[in-house]
């Protein structure tokens, strides 16, 4: 009896066996035409990367060239054209102190952002979860994600006049017997500033990834919490931090991963030449030398430096965060 | 049952304490908010004021002096109105063409049995993490006879790689066997997309459209790089002239020629500013709701 069902057993399995792999066959087929027929909704977009996202990177080769801009039929005919020089334009760069002050501006104002600036939407996260009334909860969330849709230039133009000389903090200033303070020229403030603005303009949008991370959270454990007369500083040290954790720590790996850019556009509405010192970054740096002075090799030299960088911590980061937490952005 | 008992009336009478807790919170959060509207709300205040009252510190949120002359000032410059085109077309034209390329790309890459995809995904995502930078694609805009046109305002940004990857995600969670009947009924993979996936995914269409209609209407740096015609200035590029040409006066100026100069120019830039938000401020309360949910959907995933 036993042995007779296991040869059944047995041979029903080879049958399902040969039946999956019939179907795979056929399914196999079917998954190629399938696939066939949707290839080419992918041909618009493979297009658009093409020319304008991987068509620039061979023009990296400008930063290893003595690059003459008229030495071909149009400026990209003219990289192939020009003469190889090596590694001149590196030696080049690293002599130039205006190079390396962006690349220490760079790293200071990204980390003033993230050890001041990273855990502001957590908090404010917690704050907005912890409001019963749904009226003054969405308000305060419409109110608080409304920066982040405005330009850096109307963040620059609010904070200009604000800050400015006739601005209201100035006047304020005076009123307690200060002295009036150009903060958009000295740079004692311009970081500062630019830790303000960024705060005020991306703090509140910030908080979206926590509240949906808090929602997440199971119930139970609150109530669990509640039982054991936890109050609610503990409910959220306790049961709603601990719930989160995962998220922050992606989060701040991300946004190292983002250190390369201390805020480009930011820092071009907001800087000029009295504040270089303390508020030139890389990306700044090359639209000076690159588009500006028309310094093509060198322009393109310091961006590929901030490329090759950020790439670097943005996929570390991305490895990191898989580990630890399993997720990644993609 | 007692313990239920207890639990019903803890979640439904808050403790003293509990109270205090919640009117702080809300006290203090109440403040924040009105911190994170008074740029606006001072703006606002300086653009129907005086140049007195502006220059002597006396506008904080009403205004001083009332007169409606800059509106009337920024609304008579035909560069104001000239931007205002500029932008609107980018903005419309932008937003309608990066949704169509968007979908069109996400879609295909949100099966997960289609052959290829991951290479395919690769492709896609090395454009986020590697770049030619500022310099080549410049001279590449210079190459392909896009320096000046409104083209070069909206091509290169047109595919955004991170809403593409949003969109896929919503995709994703369309269940497949909606599809698979319509394909059954003989529709194409352009037709059930149209007429199956796309009608499922309004949330998303919505949030990534709002993503990418502020990304064209606030982008000042293309223009900045590739435009120098004054005709195919943005609204945001016209503000950054205004706001840097501000800046520069100040840092040259004498103390009398820069006050002469701060005296129109504060109250104009004011009004150009509230004009340039009002756009977004009249969407983007109504989209919220979408774009909460589809934060929540998009980026929280494993």
């Amino acid at each position: 009896m036993a042995q007779q069902s296991l040869t059944s057993g047995s041979l029903s399995a080879n049958e399902a066996k040969q039946i999956a792999k019939l179907n795979r066959k056929k399914s196999d087929r079917s998954r190629l035409r399938r696939s066939l027929s949707l290839y080419w909704l992918l041909i618009p977009g493979l297009i658009l990367i093409l020319i304008f996202h991987y068509t620039p990177m061979y023009g990296l080769v400008i930063g290893f060239k003595k690059y003459n801009i008229f030495a071909g039929a149009n400026p990209f005919d003219a990289i192939a054209k020009s003469p190889w020089v090596g590694l001149a334009n590196w030696s080049k760069l690293w002599v130039q102190s205006k190079f390396r002050q962006a690349v220490a501006n760079t790293f200071i104002i990204s980390a003033m952002k993230i050890v001041i600036g990273f855990p502001i939407p957590i908090i404010l996260a917690l704050m907005i979860n912890e409001v019963r009334n749904t009226a003054l909860k969405r308000t305060l969330q419409t109110v608080m994600y409304l920066p982040h849709f405005m330009s850096w230039v109307v963040v620059g133009a609010l904070f200009m006049n604000i800050l400015g000389t006739t601005g209201i903090v100035n006047a304020i200033i005076v009123a307690c017997g200060g002295e009036v303070q150009k903060f958009f020229m000295d740079n004692n403030w311009f970081r500062w500033v630019l830790l303000l603005t960024s705060v005020w303009k991306e703090s509140g949008w910030g908080t979206i990834v926590y509240l949906a991370a808090i929602t997440s959270i199971d119930p139970a454990l609150y109530e669990a919490a509640r039982i054991d007369r936890a109050n609610r500083l503990q409910l959220i040290w306790h049961v709603t931090l601990p719930g989160i954790a995962g998220t922050v720590v992606m989060m701040l790996i991300l946004r190292l991963g983002g250190i390369m850019d201390a805020g480009f556009s930011q820092i071009l509405v907001m800087y000029n030449s009295t504040v270089y010192k303390s508020g030139d970054i890389i990306g700044t740096y090359v639209y000076r030398e690159g588009l500006g002075k028309l310094n093509w090799s060198q322009g393109t030299l310091v961006g590929m430096f901030n490329s090759i960088i950020n790439m670097v911590l943005v996929l570390s980061g991305n490895i990191i965060s898989r580990k630890l937490t399993e997720r990644s952005i993609w | 049952m007692i313990m239920a008992k207890k639990k019903n009336n803890s979640s439904f009478a808050l403790t003293r304490g509990e109270k205090i807790f919640e009117a702080v919170n809300a006290v203090i959060l109440i403040l924040l908010g009105m911190l994170m509207l008074f740029p606006f709300l001072n703006t606002l205040a300086k653009s129907f004021s005086g140049d007195t009252a502006i220059l002597t510190g006396q506008v904080l949120l009403w205004p001083v002096d009332f007169q409606t002359g800059t509106y009337k000032y920024v609304l008579r410059e035909p560069q104001f109105w000239n931007s205002l085109k500029v932008s609107t077309f980018n903005t419309i034209v932008g937003t309608a063409g990066s949704m169509i390329v968007t979908c069109l790309t996400a879609y295909p890459l949100s099966k997960t049995w289609i052959y290829g995809r991951k290479p395919l995904m690769l492709v896609f995502v090395f454009c986020m993490l590697f770049s030619g930078g500022m310099v080549p694609s410049y001279l590449l805009m210079r190459s392909l006879n896009l320096i000046n046109t409104i083209w070069v305002l909206i091509l290169p940004g047109m595919l955004s790689i991170y809403n593409m990857i949003l969109m896929k995600n919503f995709f994703e969670e369309i269940p497949e066997a909606i599809e698979e009947s319509a394909q059954l009924d003989g529709a194409g993979s352009l037709r059930t997309l149209v007429s199956i996936v796309l009608p499922m995914s309004l949330p998303a269409m919505a949030t990534i459209g709002l993503f990418y209609a502020v990304g064209y209407w606030d982008n000042y740096m293309s223009g900045l790089m590739y435009i120098t015609d004054p005709k195919l200035r943005s609204l945001q590029q016209y503000l950054y002239v205004l706001v840097t040409e501000a800046v520069t006066v100040n840092e040259n100026m004498s103390m009398d020629a820069l006050e002469n100069a701060a005296l129109n120019s504060e109250a104009i830039r004011a009004a150009t500013i509230m004009l340039a938000c009002v756009p977004i401020m009249c969407v983007y309360p109504f989209l919220q709701k979408y774009f909460v949910k589809g934060m929540r959907v998009g980026s929280v995933k494993g």
